[in-house]
């Protein structure tokens, strides 16, 4: 029980992870319709200038939020100098060019850093707390605090502002928006900002954990398809929760089910991807979705 | 009365299939002009254009300002609301972030917490919905929100398209008596588009039928009511 009670914990932590890398994914599908392929480099990316900016001896928390600012302007920059353009353009070519764009950043990152994983200091200690007779790691506590804090800016942001009602508006409507005066291409560019930052959250916080290296996004990106999925690809509080359970769900996986093992977790992301479209296509929160031919 | 919008001579289309050939209109401030004419004879494609929805050549003034190469946000921020056909209702969103959607561009709160009160006084209904979403609500109630978030905008011109589509006779009457309210005590210039021209009619002091993409005949409203030739040929009743 104690066993399986720090996986639960330990799958939370790697749940955050997910969650944040998946906000950004559904941040960008609600916005235009579109899966973002690049998501996962372009949080590599910005981890490595977190990377940069704390070896110049900048402390980890600067170099956060630093970071997620300048992640913030850079989405802002892609969607501006690469989607703009061609922003009408059928949903194949952008899947498309999300894909190029993906390699594009890897390569840069590959040019620009290297191909050596480099150890990413923590900032929590790796100590351990007992609760209630189960041990977890000051790490894993504080990879879900802040998972936790930056999903619920997220919300109130989205929720609780005028900013982020028009971003809503737009994302849905973007013709009645515009009729009522919402600058919507601006809604879809602050979209890709507030995407870049948040998933910039999720490489900082698996960094540690994997090793800082231009692939290191490659498997949790299918981790945060899976929980965006699984959350109904529409639906923020669904890219939370999906995260949340496919976290957990890897990790117990990995320990209960014999042949799993560490080598097939990512199997088991996957699996629950194909399950998901198979039996609820819609995901958990989602709507369904009708659609006139 | 001074002219508030003008449009003169305008040609606009959907790519190579042109649906306006040169229409002129003025609405005065303050005033009610009905466009009437059949389906498919350019009503919703004038209005589109007013609101850089769709290319125009010609020319189209706004308070005296020409509209040309100006972006849709920035020509319904210099004071016109437009409520499209279907209403353009946000349905994912409730009632009052609707509302709030149409006074997001204002700064003058005291102003605005006046026009909430009036807004709620025209349509109770919303102040009952408000935390309901836009989706729950009926055609009528739509309509409704549709106006009075347009009201939220503080405009000097509303255009409306198709106010009594798909309505009950009964909500139509109410919600032009409430378009007639706002127009007169509020001093917004209206442009309305119809199909059912009795009711636009009695509405409008001037009125435009337009005939694939032409004004075929304009006049005081009063006058087209009793002209039984431009009744029979161009208003079908």
């Amino acid at each position: 029980m104690q066993e399986f009670l720090q996986l639960v914990v330990s799958g939370l932590a790697a749940g955050g992870i997910f969650a944040s890398l998946a906000l950004a994914l559904v941040l960008i599908y609600n916005a235009m319709g579109l899966v973002n392929f690049a998501q996962g480099e372009m949080a590599m990316f910005a981890t490595f200038i977190a990377y940069a900016l704390i070896s110049r001896g900048m402390s980890f928390w600067i170099a956060f939020p630093v970071t997620l600012v300048l992640a913030f302007g850079g989405g802002i920059a892609i969607q501006r100098i690469v989607i703009r353009p061609v922003e009408r353009a059928p949903v194949l070519t952008l899947v498309i060019i999300t894909l190029g764009l993906a390699t594009l950043v890897n390569g840069v990152a590959g040019f620009l850093f290297g191909y050596v994983p480099r150890p990413f200091e923590s900032p929590f200690s790796s100590d351990t707390v007992g609760v209630l007779g189960v041990f977890i790691s000051y790490r894993d506590l504080g990879v879900i605090g802040v998972s936790g804090v930056v999903l619920l800016l997220v919300y109130l942001l989205l929720q609780h502002t005028t900013v982020g009602l028009t971003m809503r508006a737009a994302a849905h409507h973007p013709e009645a928006s515009r009729l009522l005066g919402v600058h919507v291409s601006w809604m879809l560019a602050l979209g890709w900002g507030l995407a870049a930052a948040v998933g910039a959250v999720s490489g900082i916080m698996v960094a540690p954990v994997l090793l800082l290296e231009p692939n290191m996004m490659q498997a949790i990106i299918i981790y945060a398809f899976a929980a965006a999925v699984l959350g109904g690809i529409e639906s923020p509080l669904g890219a939370v929760v999906g995260g949340l359970i496919v976290g957990v769900t890897v990790n117990l996986a990995g320990v209960y089910v014999p042949f799993v093992g560490g080598d097939l977790q990512l199997a088991v992301g996957l699996a629950i991807i194909v399950a998901v479209l198979i039996i609820r296509p819609n995901g958990l929160f989602g709507r369904a979705s009708v659609r006139r031919v | 009365m001074t002219a508030l919008l003008e449009l003169e001579g305008v040609h606009a289309g959907y790519g190579p299939t042109s649906v306006l050939h040169g229409v002129s209109l003025t609405v005065p401030e303050g005033g009610a002009v009905s466009l009437l004419g059949a389906n498919g004879a350019g009503k919703t494609t004038t209005l589109r254009a007013i609101t850089g929805g769709v290319h125009w050549s010609g020319d189209i003034r706004f308070g005296g300002r020409s509209l040309r190469r100006m972006h849709t946000e920035d020509i319904v921020s210099r004071g016109i609301a437009h409520v499209p056909e279907g209403r353009g209702i946000c349905t994912e969103l409730t009632v009052d972030e609707n509302l709030r959607l149409g006074a997001h561009m204002r700064r003058d709160g005291a102003e605005l917490r006046k026009d909430y009160d009036r807004v709620f006084a025209y349509f109770p209904v919303l102040k009952e919905r408000r935390h309901l979403s836009a989706s729950t609500l009926s055609g009528g109630e739509q309509q409704m929100l549709a106006l009075a978030r347009a009201l939220l905008m503080k405009p000097r011109l509303m255009l409306l398209d198709e106010p009594s589509l798909g309505l009950a006779p009964m909500v139509v009457r109410a919600i032009f008596e409430i378009i007639r309210t706002i127009n007169r005590e509020s001093k917004v210039a209206v442009l309305l588009v119809e199909q059912s021209a009795r009711i636009a009619l009695d509405l409008s002091s001037h009125a435009y039928v337009l005939e694939v993409g032409r004004v075929a005949v304009e006049g005081d409203s009063d006058e087209l009511k009793g002209n039984e030739s431009v009744r029979r040929s161009y208003l079908g009743y």
